[in-house]
């Protein structure tokens, strides 16, 4: 907090002070309180305007009262109190939406005090201080003197924001205004559009509208609309005018005020004004162009963090969908928009900044309570976040060097963006209302849950201010008020008490905030350089605690320190494995989108849970698990879930339920997806397996063989078509995802009750099971994923083929038995299978029998490439250090089996190698 | 054979290549001295184990754990066609960054780190066929001796474990 509001909050209690013991006939006070504001005023940062026009109104008020024109002294003294707890609010802290709102209470409650009093119109200027103006002055004994005023649009559309939708007779005022007004008009369209609102004015004013603040409403936005055109001739009042317009209920306290232009940069207005002139003309939108200066370092960072951004926003949105009264979210989503408008207008990047500025407008709207974020407007938001992904995306391919181009329906969501009730977009949902009502219910719950212990009236309550009761009441009477204000008005609670309790608020929503999880930046291959290394000091450790010396067990004092180093390093590697986990939250948000869009396509009501999204899995699984997830959440949607009709028809809830959740269990992160749908058809898949010929017979299946047939490419049970999936190649890429992650995946099912699939991943990648095996002088590592079994075959079971090929029979089955020591060229290894060790191992199309010396036992290895100074090594996936700091290879199975598969005669092959 | 001639031929481009004078590591194999620009030189370690690694022509060593990280081992001894001793004490590994990865390297024994001036470089001469002269940067004549300076990039990069790699890599599909 800057120094100035340090001294103006300090001078701000001296002055409240000064005000409580203030006696109506005290000029004297009266006096010093209204210097000490004005100096308050004065001294105010230019960010802390809002507060400072209550400063100012808070003058006029004791300008009133010195000069007795207020009814209630002691009414207007408390009122001015209570303001000033509002300024304390509002320069104590960065202007947020909350002190806004509390500033806007404040000043409200000033002006109705101000406009009860028997001053008239003409009187109001000279309240000295006060820099307002004579055509600004809103008040309601103004009618007659400025209804001869409304000669212009601006004046009309600002005289149409003090009006109250009660009052006809202001609304015929206007109505001829309006007549006359279109009367002057040279151009038709306006001619048109002015008519049209006097129409509306006229009915309104006759109480013939059903809605007068409805109309209120029509009539801005017409006239705002007339005014466009006129807007290029004076652009300077246009903005304030359309401001105004846009939220007639919340602007209306702040209107009178001339400070008031202060406020509009923030808004949409200003911006808008080019989009919407230059919209006849530029329908074709022209991508960006990088310039070769352009600092692609910089691009590549805006994107990152822009996506990031994004993807937070992304989240909040959908959860702004089920609540959509969640200022928190839509702060959120509006932020990640603003920034990147902003970045994006510093790198020059016109097209994200128009996109992201529409957005940002139609946020703006949803911020200021003017349209709810549901239906239409949350589809439209969503879509203009896929936009900008989509337009990151061009833009890192960009910078790789590729071309930038535009989305292709980017002019058109620019044009929805631009006037969305006009493209027919709106806060209605299409017929999901049962689904509101359950997402209303599950609102309803976390706002009960939300901030209990920070609400001001719990806090006043704990503080033995006020009783349970008398907060109740308060509430139920409240319409539109702050708590607060109320309880001061009615007496219950000094306005010192007040200030107090939203002290304790703000630092119980401050503490609330700084809880979360605070965290730096790091690059991931440092990251991965210091796990590596860690891992390194683990070895080396472990052969310094080895180390002869030590264990002759003379080193007493000396083996203690090894030992406590020891306990050292082992919670350094703990720590530095946590530290490449990150909670799967991203992605399971990710699902959520995905349920959604897809759930709308089809026309399902689903209603979508997670839990355990804090459970954490390696970094780099993350992304891996992703995209198997969405084909199995996207199938469950579109095969799993029934229609709302059939689900009725069969006795179930409309609404359908898929539930993802993940958890740890046995050094495993399982995930598991589950739905209430119809299940798996254990009698289709059969039929269209055999049809496919994947299966010979459907004898002898165990059900879960059965359900895994539907990982088979090819295969889909679907009958027909559509774009969301039913090609049955999703299960396929499923397994093979999961697989290439080591992990598992398990389906359990029952006809018409649901499915549920379980994948069972490692804790993370980089470490690898693997069975350590000798051959000769070497050791070589076997993933143990990869091993069937092992097994000392006895001389019975080899046989061989022409006296070359040999093989080994296991249960029947014969499989080619691997000379490990003939294709690695080994020298001293076993030559005979039955002293030695088979491993069965297997790639796509069989298996076969490795043949290695013995199996030296079971390894946690951590898996790194080779250096790059070998290339590729046939049938070799890489290295890991060992527990001696040697280097192990770790064997590629499958490349080992095609290898032998391609030369039979591995032991010329390796001769030949030899010899050159 | 008729490789070698080939880059013979281009030996002379070699040579003018501008080698600038500067710092150099020497090192011995056999009885001569090489020396690599101390530049790409990240550290000089002992022998330690180096695991083999099959099928990759026989001057690749195999790996090594380099505090954690895995790197190559490529015997110079062999990759120059020498013959094989036994590895002594002084037997070490010199480490050189090259193309932004680490490549070990093993040499019989480290010399010293010499200043060798520009005058004192001078081209590589034309041996002819036999000698593989392409991996040489240029002769440098000191008063101690002459020093063959290495272009470590070209005898790691060597086309011929590409080649053999490749080989290997195009049996298997």
């Amino acid at each position: 907090m800057s120094k100035v509001s340090q001294d103006a909050i300090s001078s701000l209690k001296q002055i409240r002070n000064d005000l409580n013991s203030l006696q109506p006939d005290d000029t004297q006070t009266l006096i010093q309180i209204g210097a000490g504001l004005e100096q308050i005023a004065v001294g105010l940062p230019e960010e802390y305007s809002a507060a400072n026009e209550l400063i100012i109104d808070c003058l006029g008020t004791l300008q009133a009262i010195f000069e007795g024109r207020t009814n209630d002294f002691v009414e207007s003294a408390k009122l001015i109190g209570v303001a000033l707890v509002a300024v304390d609010q509002g320069i104590s802290s960065v202007p947020n939406p909350i002190t806004d709102a509390i500033i806007e209470h404040a000043k409200k409650n000033l002006q109705k005090a101000l406009s009860v009093e028997p001053a008239t119109g003409e009187d109001q200027p000279t309240t000295g201080e006060t820099p307002s103006d004579e055509d600004a002055q809103p008040e309601s004994a103004d009618d007659e003197a400025s209804s001869g005023d409304l000669t212009t649009l601006d004046k009309v559309a600002a005289f149409l924001i003090q009006i109250e939708p009660e009052d006809t007779d202001d609304f015929s005022l206007i109505c001829e205004s309006l007549k006359a007004l279109s009367s002057q008009s040279s151009v038709s369209s306006v001619k048109k559009l002015l008519t049209k609102a006097a129409r509306e004015a006229n009915k309104a004013a006759k109480g013939k509208s059903s809605d007068a603040q409805e109309s209120l409403t029509l009539i801005g936005d017409l006239i705002e609309q007339a005014s466009e055109p006129a807007l290029e001739t004076q652009p300077e009042t246009e903005p304030a005018l359309e401001t105004k317009e846009e939220k007639p209920e919340s602007r209306k306290p702040a209107a009178p005020k001339k400070d008031q232009p202060a406020e509009v940069p923030e808004k949409p207005a200003p911006e808008k004004q080019p989009e919407k002139s230059s919209k006849p003309v530029a329908k074709e939108y022209e991508p960006d162009v990088l310039t070769d200066d352009a600092d692609k370092m910089l691009l590549t960072d805006f994107v990152v963090e822009s996506r990031e951004n994004i993807e937070a926003a992304e989240s909040a949105l959908l959860a702004l969908e089920t609540e959509p009264d969640n200022l928190e979210n839509i702060n959120t989503v509006f932020r990640a928009f603003h920034t990147v408008k902003g970045s994006a207008a510093f790198l020059g990047l016109a097209r994200l900044t128009e996109l992201a500025h529409l957005a940002e407008s139609l946020l703006s709207r949803i911020r200021d309570g003017e349209i709810r974020c549901t239906g239409g407007y949350a589809d439209l938001s969503l879509r203009s976040m896929d936009m900008l992904k989509e337009m990151f995306e061009s833009l890192q391919n960009a910078i790789d060097g590729g071309l930038m181009t535009l989305p292709n329906s980017y002019g058109d969501l620019l044009e929805i963006l631009t006037d969305p009730e006009a493209a027919g977009v709106s806060g209605d949902s299409d017929g999901n209302s049962k689904l509101d009502e359950l997402e209303e219910e599950s609102a309803e719950q976390s706002r009960g849950k939300l901030d209990k212990s920070s609400r001001l009236g719990d806090i006043l309550v704990d503080m033995g201010k006020v009783t349970e009761e008398q907060v109740m009441l308060a509430l139920s009477q409240k319409d539109g008020e702050l708590l607060g204000v109320m309880l001061v008005n009615e007496g219950l609670v000094s306005p010192d008490d007040i200030e107090k309790a939203l002290a304790i608020q703000k630092r119980l929503r401050t503490e609330k905030k700084s809880s979360g999880e605070s965290s730096v930046r790091v690059r991931t291959d440092r990251l991965d350089r210091l796990i590596d290394m860690v891992g390194e000091l683990v070895v080396a450790q472990s052969m310094l605690s080895q180390d002869e010396s030590l264990l002759r067990g003379t080193q007493f004092e000396l083996a203690r320190k090894v030992a406590h180093t020891g306990k050292i390093v082992r919670d350094l590697q703990d720590l530095s494995m946590a530290m490449r986990m990150i909670p799967l939250k991203n992605t399971f948000s990710k699902m959520a989108r995905v349920v959604r869009d897809v759930a709308q396509k089809c026309g399902k009501i689903v209603y979508f849970e997670t839990d355990g999204e804090d459970t954490e899995i390696d970094r780099n699984m993350v992304d891996l698990i992703a995209d198997p997830l969405v084909h199995m959440v996207r199938n469950a949607v579109d095969h799993g879930i029934e229609l709302p009709e059939d689900r009725i028809q069969s006795g179930k809830d409309k609404i359908g339920r898929v539930r993802l959740s993940a958890y740890h269990a046995g050094g495993n992160v399982v995930v598991e997806l589950q739905d209430d749908g119809k299940g798996l058809d254990s009698k289709k898949l059969l039929k269209k397996a055999l049809e496919k010929g994947l299966i010979d017979s459907d004898k002898g299946l165990s059900e879960s063989q059965i359900y895994n047939l539907i990982f088979a490419p090819g295969m889909s049970t679907a009958e027909k078509l559509t774009d969301v999936s039913g090609r049955g190649v999703g299960m396929d890429v499923v397994r093979r995802n999961i697989e290439s992650m080591h992990g598992r995946i398990e389906i359990s099912s029952e006809k018409g009750k649901g499915s549920l699939f379980t994948i069972r991943l490692p804790l993370t990648l980089a470490i690898t099971d693997g069975m350590l095996v000798q051959v000769g002088s070497e050791r070589y590592i076997v993933p143990t994923v990869h091993i069937y079994l092992s097994f000392r075959p006895g001389n019975n079971a080899i046989s061989t083929v022409a006296g070359r090929g040999e093989m080994v029979q296991l249960r029947g089955e014969l499989m080619p038995i691997i000379r490990l020591h003939n294709l690695f060229n080994i020298p001293n290894a076993i030559e005979n299978p039955t002293e030695g060790s088979l491993v069965i191992v297997a790639d796509e199309k069989r298996r076969c029998a490795l043949l290695v010396d013995e199996l030296l036992g079971q390894h946690q290895v951590v898996a790194k490439p080779l250096g790059s100074g070998v290339g590729k090594i046939p049938g070799v996936s890489g290295g890991a250090i060992l527990g001696d700091g040697r280097v192990g290879l770790i064997l590629d199975t499958a490349e080992l089996v095609s290898l032998a598969r391609q030369n039979p005669n591995e032991r010329g092959q390796t001769e030949s190698q030899k010899v050159a | 054979m008729e490789k070698e001639t080939s880059t013979n031929s281009t030996q002379n481009q070699v040579s003018t290549e501008k080698v600038n004078g500067g710092k150099f590591l020497t090192f011995f194999l056999q009885n001569e001295e090489y020396g690599i620009e101390i530049l790409r030189v990240q550290e000089i370690i002992g022998l330690m184990p180096i695991t083999r690694i099959p099928r990759t022509p026989d001057f690749v060593r195999g790996v090594i754990n380099l505090r954690g990280k895995i790197i190559a081992v490529t015997d110079l001894r062999k990759k120059f066609g020498m013959e094989d001793i036994e590895q002594t004490s002084e037997t070490c590994i010199i480490v050189v960054q090259t193309n932004g990865t680490e490549i070990g390297v093993m040499v019989d024994k480290v010399s010293e780190v010499l200043d060798i001036a520009d005058a004192e470089i001078e081209p590589t001469p034309a041996f002819g066929a036999s000698v593989p002269t392409e991996f040489l940067l240029g002769i440098g004549n000191t008063q101690g001796g002459v020093r063959l300076l290495l272009n470590i990039e070209k005898v790691l990069s060597d086309q011929q474990l590409l080649e053999f790699t490749n080989e290997a890599l195009s049996q298997m599909v």
